[in-house]
């Protein structure tokens, strides 16, 4: 089976703190990872390698040092990586960045499944997902939380929906959107680290994927951010004092309107 | 791309201060743009000498943009139950509509709608497009999407909006990139801009960090998803007034490759946390399932929806469904309770929007004081009881 998982690099949740002075984003030591719902992604698609047989791209779209999500993937048991990277792209929305994951997709090759986490935690839109497979004119399913059968030709999923799940069957190609209760992501091992080390990656420029000028970075999105602030800031912490039991008293009348 | 033009720039630093994606920086006395850049443009607004711009491909604009008329609500209704986020968006629809002149127009798909059409109108709108075939009973991206895609393009509205639910964030996206159209994601804010009827969408992004505004001026329609419980619905009206069209779907647009096989709704009715008003989200300092028992009584006693940690639902005591937070779900209650909660960045992202936040955990250092309205430092276990029993002692009263 081949399988393309779509890996984006986004700063680390921890390190994301809005400066209360500049109201800007700390920039300063702000780490880099691999989007923790691609991890999962990248998980059932190594998972599936291992019972199907096949190979596992990772691909992502990003600046040059994005590669380090694709040799973490290595690391984590994926065989190739590929990075699009051009100064082109920045300022996609998600139908650009659909549009160009799909136009390096098909530089990429056959394909028989396509996974993407169900959202990234910077973006946050869980829009790529769906957008990338309209473009590659395939079905997908999203929210993903369970593979129950796996064959070359057709799978069985659970689809986690707001009021329970639904079971769904669907044959390839197709791509899912994952979530987190799929699996429990592997540590790397010792070889496939490795593995990594050695690896090399290729880099797709827009040119090199044949995109439209027209349909990518900013010229390629429908959407456009024209302004950005800070959310409202939530009130001072009003001070209960007392004894605990007082406190309790205090509180209950403090919420009473929503009781 | 950013162009920044060295002769022009004095590296006062302006630009740098206006960034709210800490990506440009002056090194030796010069603007130097860094990847995080979104071009979103503050820092060309703000810069006083001009040496900022923006330059790429033009925008190609859509040439019929002036024929879209007329604000849609895709209404969610499955397995019997109309989403609540519908009559919700209705009403933030009649505001958009009559601010614009046009219609207000819901659009339904399901089998088995009853009555619901004329609920619609009884709650805003003017028309209902009523897709009602047993082909639909469950919901599919392809067949929905193929619907929806459909209407929209025989009746060319300039504004849709579709609930932010399991159900709008999986086949909207499909529906917006099919028809070139932009969407904006978990919006909490519309408002038209009269002079050339942009819809100015508010959205959080980066865990609720930041809010963006965006808009699509070049293409229609204009799409957003809207979280739950932000607008606020209509009364109920039977007097009003409304047309029901009655729609019957092309059978080649009901053809998917997806097969629903089973559809699995929960007994329990609180696993929709995205839906109420009031969470009791328990956390690892519960200790164990057993401890967890006391979150459920507290939620039962307010009539809450119970939440969790992830620490929680790792440990198995509660499912990945109740999860909040940057994994799991992003929720905005009336009031959010969090008992033995740490307050990880992670777990506030999820929950940091909430109307209230009360806190209660034994360690006064701990982080979700920070975002608490309301904090009591101590044992949950002698507190939750207590508050129980207040509680009880304040409904008598
Ligand atoms: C503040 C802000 C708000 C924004 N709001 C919107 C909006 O409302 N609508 C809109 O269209 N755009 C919006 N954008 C632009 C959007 O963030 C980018 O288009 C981004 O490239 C993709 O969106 P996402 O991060 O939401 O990804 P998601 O759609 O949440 O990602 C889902 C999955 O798609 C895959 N994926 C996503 N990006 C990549 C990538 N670069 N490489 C490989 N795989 C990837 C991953 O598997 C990921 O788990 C916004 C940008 C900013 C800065
Ligand atoms: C990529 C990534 C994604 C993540 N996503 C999520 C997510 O979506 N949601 C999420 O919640 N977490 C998420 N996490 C995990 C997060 O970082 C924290 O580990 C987690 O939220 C901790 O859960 P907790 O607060 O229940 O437990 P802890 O951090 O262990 O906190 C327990 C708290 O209980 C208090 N306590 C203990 N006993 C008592 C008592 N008797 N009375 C009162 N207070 C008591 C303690 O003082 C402590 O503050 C994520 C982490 C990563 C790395």
């Amino acid at each position: 089976m081949k399988i393309i998982v779509c890996v984006k690099q986004v700063p680390d949740a921890k390190d994301v703190r809005l400066d209360p002075k500049t109201n800007t984003l700390a920039r300063e030591g702000v780490q880099s990872i691999m989007n923790p719902y691609d991890q999962y992604a990248l998980e059932e698609a190594v998972l599936l390698k291992e019972q199907l047989g096949g190979e596992v791209t990772v691909l992502s779209m990003g600046p040059p040092q994005a590669v380090d999500v694709l040799r973490q993937a290595i690391s984590l048991g994926a065989d190739h990586g590929v990075l699009v990277s051009d100064r082109a792209f920045a300022g996609a929305d998600t139908w650009a960045t659909s549009y160009t994951l799909a136009k390096a997709i098909h530089k990429i090759g056959d394909f028989d499944l396509i996974l993407c986490g169900k959202q990234a935690i910077d973006g946050d839109t869980a829009q790529v997902g769906p957008g990338l497979a309209i473009q590659l004119d395939i079905p997908f399913v999203t929210c993903i939380q369970k593979v129950r059968e796996a064959s070359e030709s057709e799978l069985v999923l659970e689809r986690m929906m707001d009021d329970g799940y639904d079971v769904v069957a669907v044959s390839l190609p197709v791509l899912l959107t994952v979530v987190k209760d799929l699996n429990i992501p592997r540590i790397p091992s010792l070889k496939g680290k490795m593995k990594a080390k050695k690896a090399e990656f290729k880099i797709l420029s827009a040119e090199d994927i044949g995109a439209d000028s027209a349909c990518i970075g900013l010229a390629g999105s429908p959407t456009q951010v024209v302004s950005v602030f800070p959310p409202p800031p939530r009130g001072e912490r009003a001070v209960l004092t007392g004894t605990v039991e007082e406190q309790i008293e205090q509180l209950v009348e403090k919420i009473a309107v929503y009781l | 791309m950013l162009i920044v033009d060295s002769e022009l720039c004095i590296g006062c630093g302006v630009c740098e201060e206006s960034c709210a994606f800490g990506a440009i920086e002056v090194i030796d006395g010069c603007a130097v743009v860094g990847d995080a850049c979104t071009l979103c443009g503050a820092c060309v607004e703000n810069c006083e000498v001009e040496a900022l711009q923006i330059e790429g491909a033009e925008k190609s604009v859509q040439a019929d943009l002036d024929s879209w008329r007329g604000v849609w609500v895709y209404c969610e209704f499955r397995a019997g139950t109309l989403a609540p986020v519908s009559l919700e968006l209705l009403g933030a629809g009649r505001k958009l509509a009559d601010a614009r002149g046009v219609h207000l127009s819901a659009v339904l798909i399901g089998a088995g709608t009853g009555d619901t059409a004329q609920r619609l109108i009884g709650h805003g709108a003017d028309i209902v497009y009523q897709v009602d075939d047993p082909a639909l009973a469950y919901f599919t991206d392809e067949a929905y999407g193929a619907v929806l895609i459909d209407l929209i393009k025989k009746h060319k509205p300039e504004i849709v909006l579709a609930g932010a639910t399991a159900i709008g964030r999986s086949f909207i996206p499909g529906v917006a990139n099919s028809l070139g159209a932009g969407l904006t994601a978990d919006c909490t804010h519309l408002d038209i801009r009269l002079d050339d009827g942009a819809l100015l969408q508010t959205r959080p992004a980066f865990g609720g960090n930041i809010m963006a505004t965006i808009v699509c001026l070049s293409s229609r329609p204009q799409m957003s998803t809207v979280r739950p419980k932000v607008m606020q619905a209509m009364e109920f009206d039977a007097a009003r007034q409304g047309k029901i069209v009655n729609v019957t779907p092309d059978p080649v647009l009901l053809q998917t490759k997806v097969r629903v096989l089973e559809s699995v709704v929960f007994e329990q009715d609180d696993v929709n946390i995205q839906e109420s008003d009031i969470l009791v989200a328990g956390g690892r300092g519960m200790d164990n399932a057993k401890g967890f028992e006391l979150i459920r009584e507290l939620a039962d006693s307010i009539d809450a929806a119970v939440a969790a940690s992830r620490a929680v639902v790792d440990a198995g005591w509660i499912g990945y469904p109740h999860q909040v937070g940057q994994t799991g779900k992003t929720v905005a209650p009336k009031l959010y309770i969090a008992c033995g909660i740490s307050g990880a960045i992670q777990h506030v992202a999820g929950m940091q929007s909430s109307e209230t936040i009360v806190a209660i955990n034994r360690d006064e250092n701990a982080p979700i004081f920070d975002v608490a309205d309301f904090g009591i430092v101590g044992d949950m276990y002698k507190i939750i009881p207590m508050l129980i029993s207040k509680i009880e002692g304040h409904r008598k009263s």
